[in-house]
């Protein structure tokens, strides 16, 4: 190994380190806390030559390095939320030694405090919506039409295109007020929530149009009840697909005020 | 868990198309805290997902060359 940096996991406190004994880091590095007044940082060394600026932007564009970096990552940030409160950090946040790690936990500490005191005893749930194309809206122009090669008149053109646009804007308007519903409802049973922007189905292959990326901070004991009221509105809205995941570290609730 | 409405099967998937690991480089790259650490990566979380995997993409989906074309023209207007 030639220069090693402290890459950083999680803020978390009150921890204890059994949370943490036979849980590998990067590159099977050991994980240890740094701390400063009250924050544990959840911190292991990595190699420079694979986490320096050079190494990230070239691991970086390998999905598999990618991949294997998340899931570790996230496996140590599960490991402490399990347990404790935890402030992940963004992938890849990297200080050259633990008195850089302190210098920013005394920088951050407050915003640091606050998102711990957010986030304590919740957990992150994921609902997505989605448009389902294997049903499709009734055709507004059912027979009636010709072979493919046949050229229709220009007016029975115009009034089929009319009609497949009003057809269309229903649909988005009827999604529309899905989503609004779902997730008004789901934000009932939740402390926080926020809205991301859709993935791209080139990434996901999600079939149909992503409509709603939500995501809900739900308390430990909301948990039931928020799960049984995403079965309750997949059963009252069987036209779009809801799609379920968690409970997560509380990621998207975990943001500085700082951008 | 997931729970998709019961009619729908999953198509096969190669790795890339895991909403998990999506989901997952969503949340650490495009969220969590961001403390300025040592090492600088200059660009914004969800800027890193689209451009560094922007080559993978296009080379593992090139049958949709024609659709990606349309994104990318969206996300300048």
């Amino acid at each position: 190994m030639g220069e090693t940096g402290r890459y950083l996991y999680v803020v978390t406190r009150d921890l204890d380190p059994a949370a943490l004994v036979d849980l590998p880091g990067l590159g099977g590095g050991s994980l240890e806390l740094v701390e400063y007044e009250g924050l544990l940082a959840v911190v292991s060394s990595v190699d420079l030559d694979e986490y320096g600026e050079e190494g990230l932007r070239a691991n970086l564009e390998n999905l598999d390095w990618l991949e294997g970096a998340a899931r570790c990552h996230d496996a140590v940030v599960q490991a402490v939320a399990a347990v404790a409160p935890a402030a992940p950090l963004r992938l890849a946040t990297i200080c050259l030694d633990d008195d850089a790690v302190r210098l920013r936990l005394r920088e951050w500490h407050a915003a640091l405090v606050q998102i711990l005191d957010r986030v304590q005893g919740r957990s992150e749930w994921s609902v997505k919506i989605f448009t389902d194309e294997r049903r499709p809206p009734a055709p507004a122009h059912a027979g009636g039409s010709g072979p493919d090669d046949e050229r229709p008149s220009g007016a029975a053109y115009l009034q089929r295109k009319k009609a497949d646009t009003e057809a269309r804007l229903a649909g988005e308007t009827a999604a529309l007020e899905v989503v609004e519903q779902v997730h008004e409802t789901l934000a009932g049973y939740a402390e926080a929530t926020r809205v991301l922007p859709a993935q791209d189905p080139r990434l996901t292959r999600h079939e149909g149009t992503m409509l709603h990326n939500g995501a809900y901070l739900v308390e430990a004991a909301r948990e039931p009840d928020f799960v049984a009221c995403v079965t309750r509105l997949v059963a009252a809205h069987p036209h779009v697909t809801i799609d379920l995941r968690g409970p997560w570290a509380p990621y998207s609730f975990a943001m500085l005020d700082q951008r | 868990m997931t729970l998709a409405h019961p009619e729908r099967t999953e198509p096969e998937r190669r790795p890339l198309g895991d909403i998990a690991l999506v989901d997952l480089l969503d949340r650490l790259l495009g969220a969590g805290v961001v403390l300025a650490g040592d090492v600088v990566i200059s660009l914004a979380g969800v800027d890193l997902v689209q451009v560094r995997l922007h080559a993978l993409i296009t080379s593992v989906r090139a049958d949709m060359v024609g659709t990606s074309a349309r994104a990318e023209a969206s996300h300048d207007g």
